[in-house]
């Protein structure tokens, strides 16, 4: 049953991976960080993220049409991932679902060239998963 | 190994202490007139406050956890300081949900503890706290976050009171919300402050106050009276001495025991 550093590790495997970390996108904080942060600075990184994070889930035009957002507890963010591209890199970030309250996501940073942005996306979003139902 | 034992009150910030602590490797528990502070070998491993809900709160309350299920992990492990590990093992709670859940409780705890660094008031060396070891942070990490949680609230909207009165809603046209935002503002009746309107909703404090703070600066929430939100500057109402951890422990056992 993994816990956060676990979770964090396996994302690690993953093809092109520099760095993963956990982080609240209300407070900013990184409760967890592995492998390298984007600019040296693992807390600035989770600062700007979680903002980045808090503005697309706030957001009423990018949640879904069907107007069911939040899912039937409420609880659910209305975005599921972010994913920025640059030159060099990917960025994805996987909202991850709790019963309690809870209000973080998953960051990968993936390397350009090495990394599998679909195959990616699809394990973080396992990892979020197993990382809270276990 | 051996930390100083302070009996009497002090006039050293609780930072100064914990610092001291940690350089020592120190375990035990540091109360302040807001909460308790438990190190394990240096590193903080839990913060209780009387403002914040504690992780079984947090749990049972949000129903990701059943009540039954989070007793019979106290009554089976509080008294081996091991009752994080218990609802895991049990396969009550993912180890990840935990962690979460864990974090989410203790720097919620360290800001109304430690984010106006009030003084010391005693250190008991080897007192250690009945969750037992779930994550562990360090000392100077939480001191961090506390103070930039404060920086953060001012940056939203500058006016403490918020924190501490009781608010009111100021009569306006239906507002479109993003969804946390919507449930503060539902729970604001002109008579409870931000940490009950937290425990009614089972969330976190601080994180409850991020969103009333918004609604203040979008003039929506207002102190309910104007007297009470002159009256304290500080992050929260000064809550009664914080009991101590046995004591928390028998008193939590006997709610258990009334509820069956």
């Amino acid at each position: 049953m993994p816990g956060i550093d676990e979770s964090l590790l396996e994302a690690m495997r993953l093809p092109g991976a520099r760095g993963a970390s956990v982080v609240d996108w209300i407070s900013g904080l990184a409760l967890g960080a592995v492998g390298d942060a984007p600019g040296g600075d693992p807390e600035a990184t989770a600062a700007e993220t979680a903002e980045l994070a808090r503005l697309a889930t706030e957001s009423g035009a990018l949640a879904p049409a069907g107007g069911d957002a939040g899912g039937p507890s409420g609880k659910e963010p209305p975005v599921q991932d972010l994913i920025i591209t640059n030159a060099d890199s990917y960025h994805l970030l996987r909202f991850v679902t709790t019963t309690f309250d809870s209000t973080v996501f998953l960051h990968l940073w993936l390397d350009r060239a090495d990394g599998n942005l679909a195959l990616a996306r699809i394990r973080l979003a396992e990892m979020a998963d197993r990382l809270v139902l276990g | 190994m051996i930390a100083p034992l302070l009996t009497a009150r002090t006039d050293e910030p609780a930072s100064v202490l914990l610092a001291t602590l940690a350089a020592q490797g120190a375990s035990g528990a540091l109360s302040t007139a807001s909460g308790i502070v438990y190190l394990a070998a240096g590193h903080v491993v839990h913060v209780e406050s009387a403002v914040t809900p504690d992780l079984g709160d947090l749990l049972t309350h949000s129903g990701a956890l059943a009540p039954d299920g989070w007793w019979a992990a106290i009554d089976q492990a509080g008294r081996r300081c091991r009752v994080g590990r218990q609802l895991v093992d049990s396969g009550h709670l993912a180890a990840g949900a935990l962690e979460l859940c864990h974090l989410g409780a203790l720097f919620d705890a360290a800001y109304f503890v430690l984010a106006h660094d009030g003084p010391a008031l005693r250190f008991r060396p080897g007192v250690a706290h009945w969750l037992g070891a779930v994550r562990s942070v360090p000392v100077d990490t939480v001191l961090r976050e506390s103070r930039r949680r404060r920086e953060l609230l001012h940056r939203i909207w500058p006016e403490p009171a918020i924190d501490v009165a009781p608010l009111a809603r100021v009569p306006s046209d239906p507002v479109e919300l993003p969804a946390r935002r919507g449930r503060a503002l539902a729970q604001v009746d002109g008579v409870r402050t931000a940490a009950q309107i937290a425990t009614a909703l089972a969330c976190r404090t601080f994180h409850t106050l991020v969103e009333l703070r918004r609604l203040a600066a979008a003039g929506l929430v207002v102190p309910a009276d104007p007297a009470t939100a002159s009256a304290e500057p500080g992050p929260a109402p000064l809550p009664a001495a914080p009991d101590e951890p046995d004591t928390a422990l028998l008193r939590r056992l006997l709610h258990a025991l009334e509820a069956l």
